[in-house]
């Protein structure tokens, strides 16, 4: 009792004041929340994810609520990475808050092409990768479902940027460490999992898809469970690398279960829409929890479960 | 525009029709700053399921007392929850949110028109445009639903001097039909005319051609999900045109729910 926790954590080269971050989509560009939540007091925001030029996205229902969770079929509708370099940043970076850079593309050279401009840019933290985009190059297929595609991407990125590199897995993979561990090979400083789980949503009276797009991402806490189970494997099959868990985290318990099962960090999606100040509640509990159970630093909780 | 998050207490639910109440809430920042046609996001419990708060319309707000207040249907797990609230005790609450409607003053005749459950923002407008309008300013209400006892809003509208018309979709109380046929109606009288809509997308996708085909201005209120109400999820587009030229996604929650008829593209 009575320590005061060290709430810092080191993803690599990349070190937050705190291990809460918002994740991709989940916030906005940064400053949609700003009259609502203490911005600075934030481990990290990570922006949407951006792309070369502005893009429409998906036309409407683009999203539909499930059982304790949703689908969503946004399409990346983004006002492009220029746009966020000169409009957002600049009012963004003056929080202090470490800014991450999500980055999407459907070809690597779009990829590589944003990560550079942001690479040019003054106040980014570190850049992220989100590789559950379609590739033109191969009619549509997610980058991140294959682990030569996903070297090939990270590792293109790795030349274009020298800030830490995120990278973003998807679900959809059919072997996720085989595919950490590619991303890792090819550069990667920190990994983070997961993104959404594809699923669809009918209306039986209609006799229709509820999304247009018919298929959507799941999120929410009806993933949590098969999200934290991935991050437990990836965790037992490289120890060494840092892990950010993102998936169905809706109180600071959630989060330390995380923390426990191995994430350095994490991310909070869906639920800052229901609860805007969610993550400033969460890291408040975090530091509450290491106080009362002795523990003097996140680190030395990280991966504390007991076996038996 | 400041939005605020707080705790509202319940104050009352009042019966307006079979299962159908107005909620009224105590939460003066939201009281004091709403403007007709904005909304608030509610949540009446921290529920896994249902996730997502919900948008209701402001139906009425009283600056002085700090209490505004919204119209629910009990139907569906959501409204049993906000049901069941005990007086006293409290909903999360999270506004005033979205654009609003902008009284046209060049207009002799506000129309204010709503399809099924499209009246509570239009009762917020009236209550609040009534007393400003000059000598020869009329207010008038057209408002159409399934049966007579879904109608709401037409005691408030003669109590304040409302050319009021009623359309059912069974006739079981004046015209039989669509509210739509109402206004095509009503737009036939030449005095300059200014209309404000909210209800069904169908709906809205008539009364917009109408107004288009006679030169009437007119402002509508769409319906999309929100999964956060406050600009960031990007969930609750709409597909606009925009001045520059070229079509975009806008946000029914932020640069809506109210928007500008003809900037609204339907599909
Ligand atoms: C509406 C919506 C938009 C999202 N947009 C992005 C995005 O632009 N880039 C990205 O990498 N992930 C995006 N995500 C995925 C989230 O960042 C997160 O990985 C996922 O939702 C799981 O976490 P959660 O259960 O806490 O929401 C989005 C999720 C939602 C619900
Ligand atoms: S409901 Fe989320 S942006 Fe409108």
């Amino acid at each position: 009792m009575g320590v005061t926790p060290d709430l810092r954590v080191s993803l690599g080269r990349l070190t937050l004041p705190n291990p809460v971050m918002v994740a991709a989509g989940a916030f906005g560009y940064g400053l949609e929340y700003r009259d609502l939540v203490d911005i600075a007091q934030l481990g990290a925001i990570v922006t949407r994810s951006l792309t070369l030029a502005p893009r429409m996205g998906n036309p409407p229902p683009r999203v539909v609520e499930t059982p304790a969770g949703m689908l969503n079929a946004i399409g990346l509708q983004n006002d492009g990475v220029d746009a966020f370099l000169l409009e957002i940043l600049p009012q963004l970076r003056s929080y202090g808050v470490p800014i991450i850079a999500s980055i999407a593309g459907e070809t690597v050279e779009e990829y590589t092409h944003v990560a550079s401009k942001i690479d040019r840019a003054e106040g980014v933290a570190a850049v992220e990768l989100n590789l559950s985009c379609p590739n033109q190059a191969r009619g549509g297929m997610e980058f991140g479902i294959e682990a030569t595609l996903t070297a090939q991407v990270v590792s293109a990125v790795r030349q274009a940027t020298t800030l830490p590199l995120i990278v973003k897995l998807s679900p959809n993979a059919g072997d996720l460490v085989s595919i950490a561990a590619a991303a890792v090979e090819a550069g990667a400083d920190a990994l983070c999992l997961v993104n959404t789980f594809p699923g669809v949503a009918v209306d039986a009276r209609e006799r229709r898809f509820r999304l247009a797009t018919k298929v959507g991402g799941l999120s929410g806490p009806a993933i949590k469970p098969i999200a934290q189970y991935h991050l437990w494997r990836v965790h037992q099959a490289l120890p060494e690398v840092p892990l950010i868990g993102v998936g169905g985290i809706s109180s600071a318990e959630d989060a330390l279960e995380y923390i426990l099962l191995g994430a350095h960090a994490v991310q909070i999606g869906t639920a800052n829409y229901i609860h805007p100040t969610l993550a400033l509640e969460v890291i408040e509990g975090i530091r509450r929890y290491l106080s009362e159970h002795g523990f003097d630093s996140v680190e030395a909780l990280r991966g504390a479960l007991l076996d038996s | 525009m400041q939005r605020y998050e707080v705790a509202a207490t319940v104050v009352e639910h009042q019966r307006r029709a079979p299962n159908q109440y107005e909620l009224i809430l105590h939460a003066p920042p939201i009281a004091q700053t709403a403007m007709p046609g904005q909304f608030v996001m509610l949540r009446p419990l921290p529920t896994h399921a249902p996730l997502w708060r919900r948008p209701y319309s402001i139906l009425r707000a009283n600056p002085d007392k700090g209490v505004f207040s919204v119209f629910y249907s009990v139907q569906g797990t959501f409204t049993e929850l906000l049901s069941l609230k005990p007086i006293g005790s409290t909903v999360q609450a999270l506004g005033p949110l979205g654009s609003y409607f902008q009284p046209v003053r060049t207009a002799k005749r506000h129309i204010l028109v709503a399809g099924g459950t499209g009246a509570p923002p239009l009762c917020f407008l009236a209550a609040r445009l009534a007393p400003t309008l000059q000598p020869d300013e009329r207010l008038w209400f057209l408002i159409g639903a399934r049966r007579s006892d879904l109608l709401v809003g037409v005691d408030e509208f003669r109590a304040l001097g409302a050319e009021v018309r009623i359309a059912t979709d069974d006739g079981s109380r004046g015209y039989k039909g669509y509210v739509t046929d109402l206004l095509q109606q009503a737009l036939e009288e030449p005095i300059p005319s200014a209309v404000y809509a909210c209800g069904p997308n169908p709906m809205l996708q008539v009364v917009s051609r109408v107004c288009r085909e006679r030169g009437v201005p007119c402002q509508i209120s769409v319906d999309a999900p929100m999964p956060c109400g406050i600009g960031v999820c990007l969930g609750c587009a709409v597909k606009v045109a925009l001045p520059e030229g070229g079509v975009w996604y806008k946000r029914a929650c932020a640069e809506g729910p109210v928007f500008r008829a003809e900037e609204v593209i339907w599909e």
